[in-house]
C-alpha cells in the first residue's frame, strides 16, 4: 500500500505538468469556446451562448478547410505508407554501411519543418530555382509551382512525404525485426517467391506497425501547420489552408480568441471522430479475422 | 527474442550512456558560453561605438513594410544626422500586408513590442485600437495639424474621438483609361460599360475592364468602391452592422457579375491580384484597370505597348451616384508602453513631414497628405498623377473602420469570389454574406453583437 | 536503389548546399554556367545582427533545458506507472499514448494565454516547460518500456538490502537504465530543436528566436524575393548540427524509435 503511494508521489509532477500543457487547454478551450473574446469584447471573454458554434457550422472556411486538410492527411499517409514500407524493406536487408544508410535517410526527418519548408521553396522558385531552370535547359518556359492551386498542393504533399517517410520506415523496421528469420526461411524453402513472402508472412505480421503508423501520422498530418504555413502560406486564395493554420490566424490575426478555440476543439473532435472510426473498424477487422483464423 | 533488436544492439553500446553524456555536457557549456559571450561581445562593440562624451542616445524604432523602409532611408539619415540623442532605426518588415501585420501582432501581444512606432495601413486601425495597443497621438497633434492636409487624408486616423495615427500618404483606388482609344474617360459604370464593348466590338482590344477579383482583401477594396458607386453601403457606422442586403448591395454584386458573363472582364479576373490585373493591362489587353497610384509608374517604367497612352481618373459610379475610390493610406502609430513616447513623437513628425512625403512621392508615386505639397508646381510637374491624386482624396471611401474588419472582409470576399466563379447569383450571394457578417458580429461581441451599440465609426 | 533512396533523402539538402556556395548573381544564371564558389554567404548570415550562430545557440539552449527536465520527471513517473496496477495504470498509459499523438499546434493559444498570465514570454529557459509538457508522453512511455525490461529480482534484492526507493531507482535501475536514457533523450532533443508553433507564439524578441523560427522569418519577413543564397547557407548551417547527431546517436535514435513501437 505504501509503495503504491509512493510511486503515485513519483508521478505527481510528470502528470501536473501533462495536465497543464494538455489537459488544461482542451478544458479552456472547451470554456472559451463559448465566450466571446475578441477586439470587440476587450480581448476579454464575455458568455455569447452558441454563437461561435452557429458561426462554425456556417463558415464555409472552415468546411472547405476541414475538406482540404482531410484530402492532404489522407493522400501523405498513404504515400508514406507504401513509401516507407518499401525504405524499411530495404533497410532491413543486411547491406554494406547499412547504419551511415539508417542515419542518412533519417536525415529529413530530423531538420526542422521550417528548414526545407523553405529549401522547397527556393527550389520550386519561379522563374529561378533548379526544377524551372531544368525546364528552360529543356526548351520549356518557366511555371509558377506555387501559384497555382493544384501544383502548390502536389509540393506541400511532397515536402511533407519527403520530411516523415523516414520515420514511418523506422517504425515498420521495427516491426520487421520482430519477425523471425527462420519462418521466412521455411516460406523460402516451400518455394515460395520474394513478393509471396511479402504477402503472406511480412505484411501480415506487420499489420499492427502498419496501424500504428497509420494512427500516429493520421493525427500529426491532421494538425499540419508549419509546413504549409512557411511553404504556401495556405495560399493561392487559401487552397492549401489547413485547419491549424485557419485557427492559428483567428488567433493571431483576427485576434477572435473565442473563435479560435471553436475552431481548435472541433479539430481536435474531428480527429478524435476520425481516429476512433478508424480504430474500430480496425479493431471490428481484426477480431474477426481472429475468429477466422481459431475457426 | 521479440525485444532482441533494439536492446541486444545497445547492449554493446554501454559507454554510450557515458559518452552521452560528456557530449552533452560540452555541448550545455558550449551553449552558455555562446549565449553569454556575445551579450558581452555586443555591449563592449555597442560602446566603442558610441562616443563615450555624449549622453545614452534614445533609439526610436519604427517598423515598416521593406520598400517603405528603403524609401524613407535618405530623410532617415537626415534626421539621425540633425537631432543629435536620438536615433532612428527603421527595421525592414514583410512586404506584404497581411504578414507584416501578423509579425505586429504576434509582438504586441505578448506585451513586449521591439519598436516603438508602427507603420500601420488603415485596415489596421480599428483592430489595434480596439486591442489597446496605441497612445493616443491628439497631445502632440491637434486639429490645426490635420486641417493642413486633403480631407480624404484626414480620414481613417481617429476613432471613438482620439487621433490614432498621422499619416504618411493618401492613396486611394484610381480607374486607368487608354488615351489611345478614347477621347476621354467614363463619367458613370454605364459608360464604362458602353465604351468597353463598343471597343470590344470593333476588335481595337480583347477586354474591357479589369479588376481584383481574387479571393482576398483586394476584392474587398473592389467591393467598397462598386457598394459606393451604387448607393449603398457595406457598413453602418451608427448600427454598428453591415448592410450587404440592401437592394442597392445585390444591384452592385449583379453589376460585377454581368461584367464576367458579358465577356467585358475576362473570367480570369476572379484569379486576378492588382499585379496580375497591371500586368495583362500593361500588355495592351483591356480598355480599363483598376489599381492603386503605384501602377501609373510601373506602366511608365516598363515601356510596354500602353506606355504614354494611359490616362488616370477618379473611380466611377451609377448613372446619378458619385463614384469614390477605396481609401488605401499608411500612417504612424505610437506603441503604448514606448519609454520614449517624445523623441518617438519627434520622429512621427519629420517622417510623415513635407520633405518625406514629397519624396515618396516623386520615387514611389505615393499620393501626399500636406495640401501644400499639392499646390506645389515643381512636384505637380515631378509627380504627374498629384492633379488626379487630390481629385480622388476629395470623395474616398472608407472600408467599415470595425475591429472585425478582417473577418467581414474574409468572407466578403470569398462569397463574391465565389459568385464570380459562377457559384451562386447575386441575391443570394449577398443575402449569404450579410448573414455571415451578423453571425461573425455575434460571436465577436457576445450579446453586444445583437445591439446597436457595437463600436461607432468616428471618423468625421 | 541504394543510390536512388540518398538521392531522395539527400538530394534537397544538396541542392541547398550548392546554392548557398554560389554567388547571388551565379543563382539566376542558366543551370551549370560558371560557378564562381563562394563563402560570401556564410559570412553574411553570421555576421547578420543577431548572428546566426546566436539562433543555433538559442535552440540548443532550449533543447537541452528540455531534455534535462523531461528525463528528470520522465523517470520516475514511468517508474511509479510502472508500479501502478489496474485502472490507475491502464487510464494513465491510454492518456499518455493520446498524448503522444495529439497534434502539438492546437494547444498553443492556451499555452500563449499562460505565457501572458505569468509573464513567461521571451524567456528561453520558460519555453522549456511547455516543451518538457509536450515530449512527456513519448518518454514516459519510452522509459516505462525499459522499465518493464528489467528484471525483477534485482529490485528485490536491493530492497531486501535495505537500499531505499531513492538509493534502488539511482544505484541500481537508472544504471541500467542508461540506453533506454540515451535515446529518449536524443528523440527529446530533436523534437524540441524543432518545434515550431509554440515557439512562433512565445519568443517575439529578434535575439531569443530559435532556429525554425528565425529560418521562417527570413521566408516571411523578406521583401521582394528571398536572399536564397544566405538563406541556403542557413540552412547547411541549421542542419550540420543535426547531421551530426544523427550520424552520431543513429543507433539509440532507430532504438528508441523501434522500443516505442514495440511496447507503444
Amino acid at each position: 500500500m505504501k509503495a503504491r503511494t509512493a510511486s503515485l508521489l513519483l508521478m505527481a509532477p510528470a502528470l501536473l505538468l501533462l495536465a497543464a500543457v494538455f489537459l488544461y487547454p482542451l478544458l479552456r478551450y472547451g470554456w472559451l469556446s463559448f465566450q466571446a473574446s475578441s477586439v470587440l469584447t476587450g480581448l476579454e471573454p464575455v458568455p455569447n451562448g452558441g454563437a461561435n458554434w452557429g458561426r462554425l457550422l456556417d463558415d464555409a472556411r472552415f468546411w472547405t478547410d476541414a475538406f482540404q486538410t482531410l484530402r492532404f492527411a489522407v493522400c501523405s499517409v498513404a504515400l508514406e505508407l507504401v513509401g516507407g514500407l518499401g525504405l524499411a524493406l530495404l533497410l532491413h536487408r543486411p547491406l554494406r554501411g547499412r547504419g551511415t544508410l539508417r542515419a542518412l535517410t533519417l536525415l529529413p526527418w530530423a531538420l526542422p519543418t521550417t528548414v526545407m519548408a523553405l529549401g522547397w521553396r527556393w527550389i520550386l522558385n519561379d522563374p529561378h530555382g533548379p526544377l524551372n531552370a531544368a525546364i528552360r535547359s529543356l526548351g520549356g518556359s518557366s511555371y509558377g509551382f506555387l501559384s497555382t492551386p493544384a501544383t502548390t498542393w502536389f509540393f506541400v504533399v511532397l515536402a511533407d512525404v519527403w520530411k516523415t517517410l523516414p520515420f514511418v520506415a523506422l517504425l515498420l523496421l521495427a516491426g520487421l525485426q520482430t519477425i523471425p528469420e527462420d519462418l521466412e526461411e521455411a516460406l523460402r524453402l516451400e518455394g515460395a517467391g520474394r513478393l509471396q513472402i511479402l504477402r503472406r508472412l511480412t505484411l501480415p505480421l506487420l499489420v499492427p506497425y502498419l496501424a500504428l503508423a497509420l494512427l500516429f501520422r493520421l493525427a500529426q498530418a491532421l494538425g499540419v501547420f508549419d509546413l504549409i504555413q512557411v511553404l504556401s502560406g495556405g495560399g493561392p486564395a487559401g487552397s492549401t489552408e489547413s485547419l491549424a493554420l485557419y485557427a492559428y490566424l483567428n488567433a493571431m490575426r483576427f485576434l477572435d480568441f473565442g473563435y479560435a478555440a471553436t475552431v481548435m476543439l472541433a479539430t481536435f473532435l474531428l480527429l478524435l471522430v476520425l481516429l476512433g472510426g478508424g480504430w474500430w473498424l480496425w479493431r471490428r477487422g481484426d477480431l474477426q479475422g481472429r475468429r477466422e483464423g481459431a475457426a | 527474442m521479440a525485444a532482441r533488436p533494439p536492446f541486444s544492439s545497445l547492449r554493446r553500446w554501454r559507454s554510450l550512456p557515458k559518452l552521452l553524456t560528456t557530449a552533452l555536457l560540452a555541448l550545455l557549456s558550449a551553449t552558455v558560453l555562446l549565449v553569454l559571450l556575445p551579450a558581452s561581445g555586443l555591449s563592449s562593440s555597442g560602446m566603442s561605438a558610441i562616443p563615450v562624451a555624449a549622453a545614452d542616445p534614445v533609439t526610436v524604432r519604427v517598423l515598416m513594410p521593406a520598400p517603405l523602409a528603403d524609401a524613407v532611408a535618405a530623410p532617415v539619415a537626415q534626421f539621425n544626422a540633425s537631432s543629435p540623442g536620438v536615433v532612428l532605426e527603421v527595421i525592414r518588415g514583410p512586404l506584404d500586408t497581411e504578414t507584416i501585420s501578423d509579425l505586429a501582432t504576434g509582438s504586441l501581444l505578448l506585451g513586449e513590442a521591439p519598436f516603438d512606432l508602427l507603420l500601420v495601413d488603415v485596415s489596421w486601425l480599428a483592430r489595434y485600437v480596439a486591442a489597446g495597443w496605441f497612445e493616443p497621438l491628439e497631445r502632440w497633434f491637434g486639429p490645426e495639424v490635420l486641417a493642413a492636409m486633403e480631407p480624404g487624408a484626414r480620414l481613417g486616423n481617429g476613432l471613438d474621438g482620439h487621433l490614432w495615427r498621422m499619416p504618411l500618404t493618401g492613396d486611394t483606388g484610381l480607374l486607368y483609361w487608354r488615351t489611345d482609344l478614347m477621347e476621354r474617360p467614363p463619367r458613370d459604370t454605364e459608360e464604362l460599360v458602353a465604351i468597353s464593348r463598343d471597343l470590344q466590338r470593333r476588335g481595337r482590344v480583347r477586354w474591357g475592364y479589369l479588376w481584383q477579383g481574387r479571393q482576398y482583401e483586394g476584392l474587398s477594396c473592389v467591393m467598397v468602391e462598386v457598394l459606393h458607386g451604387f448607393g449603398a453601403r457595406w457598413w453602418n457606422g451608427s448600427t454598428a452592422r453591415t448592410e450587404l442586403d440592401s437592394p442597392e448591395a445585390v444591384a452592385a454584386a449583379q453589376w460585377l457579375a454581368a461584367l464576367l458573363q458579358d465577356g467585358v472582364s475576362p473570367q480570369a479576373v476572379a484569379s486576378y491580384a492588382e499585379n496580375d490585373a497591371l500586368q495583362s493591362f500593361a500588355a495592351g489587353d483591356a480598355a480599363f484597370l483598376r489599381n492603386w497610384p503605384y501602377a501609373w509608374r510601373e506602366i511608365e517604367k516598363g515601356g510596354g505597348p500602353v506606355k504614354g497612352k494611359v490616362g488616370v481618373t477618379a473611380m466611377v459610379g451609377a448613372p446619378g451616384e458619385q463614384g469614390g475610390g477605396t481609401l488605401g493610406t499608411w500612417g504612424l502609430s505610437l506603441i503604448k508602453g514606448s519609454p520614449h513616447p517624445e523623441e518617438a513623437v519627434a520622429a512621427i513628425r519629420w517622417l510623415t513631414g513635407p520633405v518625406v512625403q514629397r519624396q515618396l512621392a516623386i520615387e514611389q508615386g505615393y499620393a501626399p497628405t500636406w495640401s501644400t505639397l499639392y499646390d506645389d508646381p515643381d512636384l505637380q510637374r515631378r509627380a504627374p498623377l498629384l492633379t488626379v491624386q487630390r481629385q480622388a482624396l476629395q470623395h474616398p471611401q472608407l472600408r467599415p473602420p470595425t475591429p472585425a474588419y478582417a473577418q467581414l472582409s474574409d468572407l466578403l470576399a470569398r462569397q463574391v469570389n465565389g459568385m464570380l466563379t459562377g457559384q451562386g447569383g447575386p441575391g443570394p450571394t449577398m443575402a449569404a454574406a450579410q448573414r455571415q457578417s451578423l453571425q461573425v458580429l455575434r460571436s465577436l461581441a457576445g450579446p453586444a453583437g445583437d445591439t446597436a451599440d457595437g463600436r461607432p465609426a468616428v471618423d468625421r | 536503389m541504394r543510390l536512388l533512396v540518398l538521392l531522395w533523402s539527400l538530394g534537397p539538402l544538396l541542392w541547398q548546399l550548392r546554392t548557398s556556395l554560389l554567388r547571388p548573381e551565379a543563382l539566376v544564371a542558366p543551370l551549370l554556367e560558371g560557378n564562381p564558389w563562394t563563402l560570401a554567404n556564410y559570412q553574411l548570415v553570421l555576421s547578420g545582427d543577431p548572428p546566426f550562430w546566436r539562433y543555433l545557440g538559442n535552440s540548443t539552449l532550449v533543447a537541452l533545458a528540455t531534455t534535462l527536465l523531461t528525463l528528470l520527471l520522465a523517470v520516475p513517473c514511468a517508474y511509479g506507472l510502472q508500479q501502478q496496477r489496474g485502472l490507475l495504470r491502464w487510464g494513465v498509459g491510454l492518456g499518455l499514448v493520446g498524448a503522444a499523438m495529439f497534434p502539438t499546434v492546437l494547444l498553443f493559444l492556451a499555452l500563449l494565454e499562460i505565457a501572458r498570465r505569468f509573464g513567461l514570454a521571451n524567456d528561453l529557459l520558460a519555453l522549456s516547460l511547455p516543451y518538457a509538457g509536450l515530449s512527456l508522453p513519448l518518454a514516459v512511455l519510452l522509459l516505462r518500456a525499459a522499465f518493464a525490461d528489467l528484471p525483477t529480482e534485482l529490485e528485490d534484492a536491493a530492497r531486501l538490502e535495505g537500499l531505499g526507493l531513492g538509493q534502488r531507482l539511482r544505484h541500481v535501475l537508472l544504471p541500467l537504465l542508461g540506453p533506454a536514457l540515451a535515446s529518449t533523450g536524443i528523440l527529446v532533443f530533436l523534437a524540441s530543436w524543432n518545434e515550431y508553433a509554440i515557439a512562433l507564439t512565445w519568443i517575439s524578441r529578434n535575439d531569443l528566436l530559435t532556429l525554425p523560427i528565425a529560418i521562417a522569418r527570413i521566408g516571411g519577413g523578406s521583401v521582394f524575393t528571398i536572399p536564397y543564397g544566405a538563406f541556403a547557407a542557413a540552412t547547411v548551417l541549421g542542419s550540420l548540427p543535426l547531421l551530426l547527431l544523427v550520424l552520431v546517436a543513429q543507433r539509440p535514435i532507430v532504438s528508441g524509435l523501434t522500443r516505442g513501437a514495440v511496447k507503444g
